[in-house]
């Protein structure tokens, strides 16, 4: 998704000159052009992402608009006071862009995952979130946040292309009709439960929603299914707490839906505390095609 | 309003912050702190800034010393000043508050933040081209302990941000001891000229330096951000609490209140 965001951001930047992209050293081989068309308004701003935070929140109180930006654990862990004190709790137009949410950066290990930003960033005043699933959802996201002000958290994935016709960008969306299960799926995981669900010997059972954005409301449509199928899954590349599958909770409680199946399907951080590629960690947490596969067919 | 003696204006705020705290049944107000950078605050708040230009006050626990300095200036008025200070409900908190954003930009009292604030407005009023507007910033030399100090620095450097005036209050304590004691001195001149500023170091206290340091500062080399040191007395003007750890846990109260006003009007 960085090299979409690429593209997308410099045609926006180059109209909206107020914006201002920083990045924590990152983008090596995805941003060279970005800073060559930025110019002054493309800052490197080195391995130093507490001041990045910070100096972004200063330059938002002077009329830009930041962006700032590195690999997702730091811009969002890493920095939470700032984030909290000098973007959150003044309400000021800083839109932050983790790449890598969940285990995006596989090998890489936990130092490097983001399984837990979401919860965190949901904890923070004034905050939205965006999660896209599809690569094709970049530049409606990054559209609208240029021109929404205030605090965001976009996280990234590194998208798959899947076997589908992938639908216009709204924050809350059906992607599959069916009627015997409401699947609710948080951003990136999508690319493991469609094939999951394309997989499926019964066909049309699943009818699958997907989060790109929090919080959000129930929508008319989505109640209505989850009312009839009174059977819910919620799927994360997000531990237990703090994620999607908390705060849908809370919307069917607020909504008086309480369904006879309800499941979290989540991640469980790290079983073996052995290292490697994104689909091995999924595996672990059975997340994977395969086993997601397999939750869907009872 | 401006033509009064400075000298009578360190004495007339500093008397103003012992009455406030006086209503505090505590030491919240940090009035140590307060009297260590109240006339480093007179000078660069009404005798230096321009209006469109911003102050930082990173070491937010001494936001009491603010509060005299902006209810002097005329943003603050007594009344809303010495009616709702310290009561449920006001805007003027203990450390330095969200709710007068024209004026205080940044809610401050983790210590640390400040400096990188002030280097990312000073960087904006640069990129949006308002090349007279400066941004300010007055820390604490105990809050350089902290590591986003120096990456502020780094950046602000790097960045040629010579429109940045930063402000050290060199009292050489901090919360639990004596800051060479602590981590050493994180605000000897020295370190933050190796960082890339233009470093000058005068007596905190002494308004007339101050100024001089600030005309010393803009005709320096430009393209460096720049530092003021003062070097100052934590409880400056109370002699009970003058240069002691203790003057940050102080409640202002009975005997000791009568003897803090008298020592101020003494001052020299």
């Amino acid at each position: 998704m960085r090299y979409k965001f690429a593209e997308i951001f410099e045609q926006i930047a180059k109209k909206d000159k107020k914006t201002v992209f920083m990045t924590g050293d990152l983008g090596f081989h995805a941003f060279e052009r970005l800073r060559d068309k930025l110019g002054e308004r493309f800052i490197n701003a080195g391995v130093a992402e507490h001041n990045m935070v910070t100096a972004a929140a200063g330059m938002a109180y002077a009329g830009l608009k930041p962006w700032i930006y590195s690999i997702a654990p730091f811009v969002t862990i890493k920095v939470l006071e700032e984030i909290r004190n000098d973007i959150c709790l003044p309400n000021y137009n800083v839109k932050i862009i983790g790449l890598g949410g969940g285990y995006d950066y596989g090998i890489a290990g936990p130092t490097h995952h983001a399984i837990n930003d979401v919860g965190i960033m949901m904890t923070l005043p004034n905050m939205r979130i965006y999660t896209p699933g599809f690569a094709e959802h970049i530049a409606p996201i990054i559209t609208k946040l240029n021109k929404e002000s205030g605090p965001t958290y976009l996280r990234l994935t590194k998208a798959e292309p899947l076997n589908i016709k992938i639908p216009q960008y709204t924050s809350l969306q059906r992607i599959i009709r069916g009627d015997k299960v409401v699947v609710v799926v948080l951003g990136s995981i999508i690319n493991k439960v469609l094939p999951a669900i394309q997989g499926l010997s019964r066909k049309n059972s699943v009818d699958l929603w997907l989060v790109s954005e929090l919080p959000f409301n129930l929508t008319k449509e989505l109640k209505t299914s989850l009312q009839k199928t009174s059977n819910i899954v919620v799927v994360e590349e997000h531990v237990k707490t703090g994620g999607l599958g908390d705060y849908f909770q809370h919307l069917l409680v607020e909504s008086k839906i309480y369904p006879k199946k309800y499941r979290h399907l989540h991640s469980r951080g790290y079983i073996s505390h052995r290292y490697g590629s994104r689909d091995f960690y999924l595996k672990e947490n059975k997340l994977d095609r395969e086993s997601l596969k397999k939750e869907l067919s009872t | 309003m401006l033509s009064r003696k400075k000298k009578n204006l360190s004495k007339e705020l500093r008397l103003k912050i012992v009455k406030l705290a006086s209503k505090v049944p505590s030491a919240h107000p940090h009035i140590g702190s307060c009297m260590s950078c109240i006339d480093m605050l007179i000078q660069t708040l009404i005798y230096e800034m321009k209006p469109s230009d911003k102050f930082i006050l990173s070491k937010g626990h001494a936001s009491l010393a603010l509060y005299v300095v902006f209810n002097f200036l005329g943003k603050i008025s007594d009344i809303e000043l010495e009616k709702t200070y310290f009561e449920d409900g006001t805007q003027f908190g203990i450390h330095t508050p969200g709710t007068l954003p024209k004026d205080i930009p940044l809610a401050t009292g983790s210590l640390g933040h400040g400096l990188s604030f002030a280097a990312g407005l000073a960087k904006g009023f640069k990129l949006l081209g308002q090349n007279n507007r400066k941004a300010y910033c007055l820390m604490s030399d105990g809050e350089c302990n902290e590591g986003a100090v120096w990456e502020g620095a780094l950046f602000a450097s790097h960045h040629k941000l010579d429109n940045l005036f930063v402000l050290i209050d060199r009292n050489k304590l901090q919360a639990f001891g004596r800051t060479k004691d602590v981590l050493g001195d994180a605000a000897n001149p020295a370190k933050w000229r190796a960082f890339g500023f233009n470093v000058i170091s005068c007596n905190g206290h002494n308004l007339k330096e101050i100024e001089n340091s600030f005309s010393q500062l803009r005709a320096l080399n430009k393209g460096k951000p720049n530092l003021l040191i003062g070097n100052t007395v934590r409880g400056k003007g109370i002699k009970a609490i003058e240069n002691k750890v203790v003057s940050n846990y102080t409640t202002v109260v009975g005997e000791f209140y009568k003897q803090a006003i008298e020592d101020i009007k003494n001052m020299d």
